[in-house]
C-alpha cells in the first residue's frame, strides 16, 4: 500500500523514525528497533532513500574498541522536507479515511449475523 | 563473530556491486550491536537476504540454471552415436571443448574487463550471443550425424554446388577452427560489453542493428545452407535477386555505414587537462573514434554471420523433425521419402558453408569499420563530435571526475 507521496508505509515509518532528530545521525539497529523492520528490510530502504538523495550515510569516526565501526544515517535536507511533507500527506490521508468510516457508523443500521449492513447509497 | 565467519562476511560484501558494499559492511557490522541469539541471527539473514539482493544473485542463478540445462540438451542430443560415424567423434568434441569454455569465458572477462556494463542493451547483447552459439550447438549436434555420415555419400545431390567431402583431416581441421571462432565471438562480445570496455553503447547499437539486418536479409537468401546461389526456394528470381544485391551492399556497406555513424556519434571526454594539451587530446579522439567505428564495423557484419548461422542450422536441423516446414519450404510439391531425405541430406552439407560467414564476415567488417573510421575522421566535424565550438571555449569539468572509457 503507498501513500499518496509514494512512499510505502514502511518507508513512511523509516522517515518518521528519522525525522525525530534530523540533525542526529542514527544507526540501523536503532532505526530497526524504532520502525520494527527487520534489517533485510530496513537497508533497502534506507538504500532507495540515499539514491534518491533523501538520506545521507556515513562511517562512525571514533568506533568502540573492540567493535566494528558502525555505517550512521541521518536525512538531507531535501530528505527532512520531503519525509515532512510526505508525512502531513499520510496524516492526512489516514484521516480522510478515518471519517467515512465513522460516520457510516449511524445508529439505527441493522446488523445480522455480526455483519455490517451498508448504509443506503454507500458503496 | 567467528574468525570464518567474518571472512565468509567479507566474501559475501565482495559479490555486491562496488556502490553499494558500505551498505552491506554497515549491516554486517551493525549485527555486533544485536543482542546475541535469535535477534543476530535474524538480523544477520537479512543481511545475506539484502547481500542476494543486491548481488544479484537469483539473476545470476537462473543464468546459470538456464545455461546448464541447454548444456544437458546438447550433451543428450550430441553424445550419442555409432563410432562408425565420425559425427558422433565431432560431437562429443564439441561438447567437450565448447561447453566448458562457454561457462569459463564469462568468469574470464568479468576479471578482466569488469561486470556486464550497466543498461539494458549489453545484457540483451550477451544473452543473445549465447542463445545463437548454443541454438548452433544443438542443431549442429542434430545435423552433423546426416551431414558426416559416410553412408549417405552416395545420395547426396549431384548439383555442383555441393560441397566435396575431402576426408577427415579437413573435417577435423574445420571444426577446429569452428570452435575456435566461436569461442572468439562469443569472447569479443563479452569484451564488448563490460564495464571497462572501450565501445559505447551506441556503436553496439548501431553495430549490432546493422548485423540483424544483414543477418535477416542472408537468412531470406539462405535458410537451408549456404551455396554460390539462393537455397530458399520460396525466392522468386527477381526477389532474389534483388535480397543478393542488398546482402552485398550489406556486407561491405552496412560496416561503413555502421563505423561512419559510431566514429561521429562518439563524444571525447572534455577534461581540462585535455584542453591544455590539444593536440594530444586531438590525437586520442581521432584514435578512439577509429576504434569506435572498427568495433561497429565488427559486430555489423559478425551479428549477422552469427545471426543466419544460428538460423540456418536450425532449420536444417528441423526439416526432418518438422513436416510443416518442409511443406512451407516446398508448397504444392508431393516430395517423396526418398526426395525429402536427399533434400534434408543435400541441406545439412551446406551448413558446413555458413562457417565461412563466421571466419571471413568479420574480418571485412573490421577492415571496413577502421576504413570508415579513418575517413569519418579526416572529414567529420570537430573532433568530439558535435557543432563546432565558438572561439575560446573551454571545455567544462568532468562532474564525476571519473576517467572516462573510450
Amino acid at each position: 500500500m503507498r501513500s499518496p507521496s509514494g512512499f510505502s508505509a514502511q518507508t513512511l515509518s523509516v522517515l518518521a523514525a528519522l525525522c525525530e532528530e534530523p540533525s542526529q545521525w542514527q544507526h540501523g539497529y536503532a532505526l530497526a528497533m524504532q520502525t520494527g523492520l527487520k534489517s533485510g528490510t530496513l537497508y533497502p530502504i534506507l538504500v532507495r532513500l540515499a539514491d534518491r538523495g533523501l538520506l545521507e550515510a556515513c562511517w562512525q569516526d571514533e568506533p568502540v574498541p573492540g567493535r566494528p565501526r558502525r555505517h550512521l544515517y541521518r536525512l538531507t535536507a531535501d530528505g527532512a522536507a520531503s519525509a515532512a511533507e510526505a508525512l502531513a500527506a499520510a496524516r492526512t490521508a489516514a484521516a480522510r479515511a478515518a471519517a467515512p468510516a465513522s460516520s457510516a457508523r449511524r445508529p439505527g443500521l441493522r446488523v445480522r449475523g455480526g455483519r455490517g449492513v451498508a448504509a443506503p447509497g454507500a458503496s | 563473530m567467528s574468525r570464518l565467519s567474518r571472512a565468509a562476511a567479507r566474501w559475501a560484501v565482495r559479490l555486491v556491486p562496488a556502490g553499494r558494499r558500505d551498505w552491506a559492511e554497515g549491516l554486517l557490522a551493525e549485527a555486533d550491536q544485536v543482542p546475541p541469539g535469535l535477534a543476530r541471527l535474524a538480523w544477520r539473514a537479512g543481511g545475506v537476504r539484502f547481500i542476494a539482493r543486491e548481488a544479484r544473485l537469483l539473476r545470476v542463478a537462473a543464468q546459470v540454471l538456464v545455461f546448464a540445462a541447454a548444456a544437458a540438451w546438447i550433451v543428450h542430443v550430441a553424445w550419442p552415436g555409432p563410432a562408425s560415424n565420425p559425427s558422433t567423434a565431432i560431437n562429443r568434441l564439441n561438447v567437450v571443448t565448447l561447453l566448458p569454455v562457454l561457462a569459463v569465458l564469462p568468469l574470464l572477462a568479468r576479471w578482466l574487463f569488469g561486470p556486464a556494463a550497466p543498461g539494458r542493451l549489453a545484457r540483451v547483447l550477451r544473452y543473445g550471443a549465447y542463445a545463437a552459439v548454443l541454438v548452433l550447438l544443438l542443431a549442429k549436434a542434430s545435423v552433423e550425424p546426416m551431414a558426416d555420415n559416410p553412408a549417405a555419400t552416395p545420395y547426396l545431390n549431384s548439383d555442383a554446388s555441393t560441397p566435396v567431402k575431402d576426408g577427415m583431416i579437413s573435417t577435423w581441421l574445420s571444426q577446429s577452427v569452428f570452435l575456435l571462432i566461436v569461442a572468439v565471438y562469443v569472447a569479443a562480445i563479452l569484451a564488448f560489453t563490460a564495464r571497462r570496455s572501450r565501445v559505447t553503447p551506441g556503436t553496439l547499437a548501431v553495430g549490432t542493428g546493422t548485423g540483424l539486418v544483414l543477418g535477416a536479409v542472408l537468412y531470406a537468401i539462405f535458410p537451408i545452407g549456404l551455396t554460390n546461389h539462393t537455397t530458399n526456394p520460396l525466392l522468386p528470381g527477381y526477389a532474389a535477386g534483388l535480397l543478393v544485391a542488398l546482402a552485398w551492399i550489406l556486407l561491405f556497406g552496412g560496416p561503413i555505414l555502421a563505423g561512419v555513424v559510431a566514429a561521429r556519434r562518439y563524444r571525447a571526454p572534455e577534461r581540462p587537462e585535455q584542453a591544455s594539451a590539444e593536440q594530444a587530446s586531438t590525437e586520442q579522439a581521432s584514435n578512439a573514434r577509429i576504434r569506435q567505428a572498427a568495433a561497429a564495423g565488427f559486430l555489423a557484419t559478425a551479428v549477422g554471420a552469427l545471426t543466419v548461422t544460428a538460423l540456418g542450422t536450425a532449420t536444417v536441423a528441423l526439416m526432418p523433425r518438422a513436416g510443416w516446414l518442409l511443406h512451407g519450404l516446398y508448397p504444392g510439391q508431393h516430395l517423396t521419402a526418398a526426395a525429402a531425405y536427399i533434400r534434408e541430406l543435400t541441406a545439412s552439407v551446406r551448413i558446413g558453408n555458413y562457417g565461412l560467414t563466421l571466419l571471413f564476415f568479420p574480418v571485412i567488417g573490421l577492415l571496413m569499420g577502421l576504413w570508415a573510421g579513418a575517413a569519418a575522421t579526416q572529414y567529420g566535424p570537430d573532433l568530439g563530435g558535435g557543432p563546432p565550438r565558438p572561439p575560446g571555449y573551454t571545455p567544462a569539468p568532468d562532474p564525476a571526475g571519473q576517467p572516462v572509457i573510450r
